[in-house]
């Protein structure tokens, strides 16, 4: 039992002590037996606070701590380090959150809000009493890092980790890397190409030796946790040696015998391509693949190449990685059929798909045979939805569309543009692409957010529709010849990687960071880091900074060869235990498995995957499990307390 | 001969971004020396309220961030100093002078305890409060600071002596002078920071004429926690304000006062302090004057959405004129864009929601030749793949040096020239 416990009373500047009087709960402390001093304090956080309560441990002798302010989300860590510098054990310290469960839960009544305060530090002090010494538990960690996804965020930071040090695997699901990047031409801000960022980087990541790239891979197993998880990847067949030299000659001659025709995603599907394929000529791995899903092994390319084999079969590889980094990316927003004409108007596309036409069009802009000359831009399709689940803005789409018309224009001759916009979100520098589309004699045109664009086939004519804010309300339309539907970043769909690896997902369906300031690339499965438009949508400059930011944050985390876990876990009363399998089918992370003791089955806690969540806790009908830092007595004297 | 110091990393800014590269970089074990300009680390982020779209309180996220820097044990701090004279003699070698200004106290002996403020008889605007109330001569920076110790602004000085004689510390010392060090680093970071528009420059929006008419850093400063007046007030009269207008795009998106770019972060702290004054002041109406609302960012529009929801008035135009009328109340003459009509409408506060600019003269700390780009922010050579690249090879940026960004974005980026520049230590190792 601790009896010197200093407590000490935050007022948050005034976030509690405008709603909660902390002399009165200061005082209330005092009497308690066991409690040597209580204070309260401006800032808890502050670094004299700190300075103030690490002296008060070691002049006063104080054997534990209560701490009385914000949510331990946000400081739990902080005062424990103060704990720690003054030479106390972490674990006698116990942060009460007066905070979001009293002055801002409750700034409607302060005396209740007093008096709950109140109630909750005595809640603390009674836990504290019974803390225990604990240490750290320390478990071995693997200095290497999966890197999922191989586009420039995933390369980017494969590459900075192989540079500090770290093993990295790098793995793609498609055949070739680059990802989104690859599929963009002239990129904004420094007009370098998508694809020449992309070899770029891949030369550097191919030389590298600490890199080991997969393409065509899947992760299909998970086993482990934090510096230590074992996957296997699952490599699709590319039919065509690695080894073999890459005859462009004999290449065509196996397109144009493959009798698969299939629709070209690379290209957003507004063309095909065959079974035997690559996407561009630059493309990286140089080999190019059968596509394994497609191939109906005829054998007729097999004829015309010897490094053509199709006897291949998926192969398995199993890695051991400290921590994992997912750099999925984004997939683009596809609206049903009907949306703005989508999929029922024959020159209706989206952004994506555009971009690719433009590419593919060396000398003018034709689509389906006619010649384009006016192209109208629908804004914010997929994002912003009034009813849609979508409500978030996908970030890049207003410079990246408008980017697209500058190029577009100056591309082509005689060229038009209308923007039909909900509000040009072009933030930053990117303003100046705003300014000059605008200079270049582009029209703008702002829907009302509750009269959306029209989109309607009138007999050969695409018209569209709208009431414009930028003219006085003016009911205006125009014939298109090409609609281009500014489709936003939805994410790609990873359902194998959310239940293998238990990634939280956001309102948003995004993966979910920790918090978006302190740790906005971690997420609360310790050693999953996330990076890039998986996240939320971001530009690729915003992708590879926070690629960069996770490559630094993973090498921190595995690369000292062992990691520091909580000692908050469950343990299992060997005696008391009858085996009856309740606690491991309540336990979320697979951590408790059986064993032999003494003749009998018993329950047993795998260190390195229990959380301490305590879901094991309740369901136990011979109480044999008990929650180190949590344990019944701490929580039922705290309880007791609480209810005085 | 003049003191000679040697780093892995010189860090210029203590703020939020300079401090989180410090933090990865030292916890790598690098040796990292910040040098800062201000008396305090914290930059500006430790003066703002709750922070979007998460509405942390942000002293809450900045001071243990702040304290994990000044503790650690690879990292120094200089503040109140500058640096100058930067010269790359060769691929990771960086020399550099700091001079550090007198603090006419003695840093390791200031208590903190104020009582020179009480004794001291000169008052001046506080620009810590954004000259919403006065300080003294000698003061605490602000009480969070960090270190929290006094200082004594010797323009202002009367040289009465009257704190040197309260100070139970004996911690006044009149005859510190500047000291010049010469430091010797292998990699610098730019992690300067961006200065506020100032809003004299627009006469026809009356801020400086009209009391009534005040930034948005000062509506934030009556909305912290630490707060000048512990309630809402205008400045002419103290009355709490029932109708307030904020006008966006002050100083920013703007040509003819030179800043044609968007400054990212204006429209999103408006539609937050919007939020957080209708918890303050539950009756006042509150109405923002928007160009384009930009809430791009994860949660950002989630959060606009929810102004709006709340009952945030927002009206699509821009502010063509402000006047004072009776009783210190302000008459906007707008283009409501959406009725296609010019308006005028009475607010009793206006609330310039002015915007970000780069921080002048920070090339000119470089001997070598530092790149800017056209809007004076510090230019990024590869900013695709490497974006905290600067035209200096071994030199980066972090943060709103480069650009508007938010705190999300600043973090990230501080994030980015750590892992960039512990590359480029590695290289050597």
């Amino acid at each position: 039992m601790k009896n010197k416990i200093g407590v000490y009373i935050c007022q948050c500047g005034s976030n509690i002590s405008d709603y909660v009087d902390v002399v009165k709960v200061k005082d209330a402390a005092l009497k308690v037996n066991g409690v040597h001093l209580a204070k309260t304090t401006m800032f808890a956080c502050a670094d004299s606070t700190q300075q103030e309560i690490a002296n008060d441990i070691k002049e006063q002798k104080l054997d534990a701590i209560v701490i009385a302010s914000c949510s331990p989300k946000l400081h739990l860590f902080t005062f424990r380090n103060v704990a720690i510098q003054a030479g106390l054990n972490p674990y006698n310290y116990v942060q009460v959150n007066i905070r979001e469960q009293g002055s801002w839960a409750h700034s409607d009544n302060k005396p209740k809000a007093t008096e709950k305060a109140i109630q909750l530090v005595l809640g603390g002090i009674a836990r504290v009493k019974h803390s225990k010494e604990l240490d750290m538990i320390k478990i071995h960690s693997e200095n290497a890092v999966a890197v999922v996804g191989a586009g420039v965020a995933g390369m980017r930071a494969a590459l900075e980790l192989a540079e500090m040090g770290s093993v990295v695997h790098l793995i793609e699901r498609e055949y070739f890397v680059g990802g989104r990047a690859s599929q963009w031409n002239v990129l904004f801000t420094t007009n370098e190409t998508g694809q020449q960022v992309v070899s770029r980087l891949y030369n550097q990541i191919i030389t590298h030796p600490k890199v080991t790239l997969y393409t065509a891979t899947n992760i299909v197993s998970k086993k482990g946790s934090v510096g230590d998880f074992t996957l296997t990847l699952k490599t699709k067949p590319r039919y065509i040696n690695p080894e073999c030299k890459l005859d462009l000659k004999k290449f065509q001659l196996a397109i144009d015998k493959c009798p698969i025709e299939v629709n070209d995603e690379f290209n957003f599907g507004i063309t095909k391509r065959k079974a035997i394929f690559k996407n561009y000529d630059s493309e990286f791995p140089e080999i190019p693949a059968i596509d394994y899903d497609a191939c109906n092994k005829c054998g007729e390319c097999a004829k015309l190449c010897d490094d053509i084999d199709l006897n291949q079969q998926p192969h398995e590889t199993t890695i051991n990685v400290g921590a994992v980094l997912l750099s999925t990316g984004f997939n683009p927003y596809e609206p049903p059929v009907g949306e703005f004409g989508y999929g029922e108007v024959d020159n209706v596309i989206t952004l994506q798909q555009f971009k690719r036409l433009i590419e593919l069009s060396p000398e003018k802009l034709i689509y389906k045979g006619k010649e384009i000359k006016n192209i109208a831009y629908i804004y914010c399709v997929g994002s912003r939805q009034v009813d849609g689940d979508n409500k978030y803005c996908s970030r890049y789409c207003c410079t990246s569309v408008i980017h697209t018309a500058i190029l577009v224009k100056n591309k082509y001759k005689g060229i038009q543009n209308f923007h039909f916009n909900r509000g040009i979100r072009t933030y930053g520098k990117q303003e100046k692409l705003y300014h000059e589309a605008s200079e270049q004699g582009d029209i703008f045109l702002q829907s009302f957010e509750d009269a959306p664009t029209q989109v309607e086939k009138v007999g050969n004519e695409t018209i569209v529709k709208i009431k414009d804010i930028l003219t006085a309300n003016e009911e205006l339309e125009m014939s298109a010849n090409l609609v281009v539907l500014v489709t936003g970043m939805v994410p790609r769909e990873n359902a194998d990687i959310v239940n293998l690896l238990k990634v939280p997902i956001g309102r948003d369906k995004f993966f979910n960071e920790i918090h978006p300031k302190l740790r906005p690339v971690e997420t609360v499965i310790d050693g999953v880091l996330i990076s890039g438009a998986c996240q939320a949508p971001l530009n690729i400059t915003e992708s590879v900074k926070s690629a960069l930011a996770a490559a630094s944050k993973a090498n921190s985390l595995i690369s000292k060869g062992e990691i520091e876990l909580e000692p908050t876990m469950a343990m299992v009363y060997n005696d008391k235990c009858t085996w009856c399998g309740k606690c491991s089918a309540a336990c979320p992370y697979d951590a408790i498995s059986i064993k032999e003791y003494n003749g009998k089955q018993i329950a047993q806690i795998t260190e390195a995957l229990c959380k301490g969540c305590g879901m094991c806790l309740p369901v136990c009908p011979e109480n044999a499990i008990d929650l180190i830092g949590y344990t019944d007595k701490e929580m039922e004297s705290m309880i007791e307390a609480l209810i005085s | 001969m003049i003191k000679s110091e040697e780093y892995d990393v010189l860090v210029i800014g203590g703020g939020i971004s300079g401090a989180e590269a410090s933090i990865n970089l030292a916890n790598q074990g690098f040796k990292v020396l910040i040098v800062e300009k201000d008396l305090s680390v914290g930059g500006k982020m430790i003066h703002l309220s709750k922070v979007f779209p998460t509405l942390d309180c942000s002293a809450c996220i900045t001071t243990p961030k702040i304290s994990q820097t000044a503790r650690h044990p690879n990292i120094t701090i200089y503040t109140y100093s500058q640096v100058n004279d930067i010269e790359k003699k060769s691929e990771h070698n960086f020399q550099a002078i700091v001079t550090r200004y007198p603090r006419y106290v003695k840093e390791e002996d200031c208590t903190g305890c104020q009582i020179c403020e009480e004794k001291c008889p000169v008052v001046v605007n506080d620009q810590y409060q954004y000259d919403l109330v006065g300080r003294k001569a000698v003061y605490v920076p602000f009480s969070i600071a960090n270190p929290r110790v006094a200082a004594i602004d010797i323009e202002n000085c009367s040289f009465c002596g009257a704190c040197e004689k309260a100070c139970p510390s004996e911690a006044i010392d009149f005859s510190q002078e500047k000291i010049d060090i010469q430091i010797n680093v292998k990699s610098v970071v730019i992690a300067t920071g961006f200065r506020l528009f100032d809003p004299l420059l627009i006469p026809r929006y009356g801020f400086g004429k009209y009391k009534n008419v005040i930034t948005a850093m000062q509506m934030e400063r009556q909305l912290v926690p630490t707060r000048p007046f512990n309630h809402v007030l205008r400045p002419k009269d103290g009355k709490m304000p029932d109708k307030i207008a904020y006008v966006l795009c002050a100083g920013s998106r703007d040509e003819t006062i030179g800043n044609p770019i968007c400054s990212q972060v204006c429209c999103m702290y408006s539609v937050k302090q919007a939020q957080l004054l209708m918890g303050a002041l539950p009756l006042a109406d509150i109405t923002i004057y928007y160009l384009n609302i930009r809430s791009f960012g994860k949660g950002f529009n989630e959060f606009y959405q929810q102004a709006k929801d709340m009952g945030v008035n927002f009206i699509k135009g821009k502010i063509g004129k402000i006047t004072e009328t009776d009783n210190g109340n302000l008459l906007l003459r707008y283009e409501d864009i959406i009725e296609g009509v010019v308006k005028e409408a009475k607010h009793d506060l206006v609330v310039l929601s002015v915007g970000i600019l780069a921080n002048q003269g920070i090339s000119s700390m470089f001997k070598d030749t530092l790149e800017l780009d056209p809007f004076n922010y510090i230019k990024q050579s590869d900013e695709l793949a490497n974006p905290a690249k600067t035209t200096i090879r071994g030199v980066y940026v972090a943060g709103t040096a480069s650009g508007p960004m938010d705190i999300p974005d600043s973090i990230l980026s501080a994030g980015a020239a750590s892992a960039e520049i512990a590359g480029y230590l590695r290289l050597r190792r």
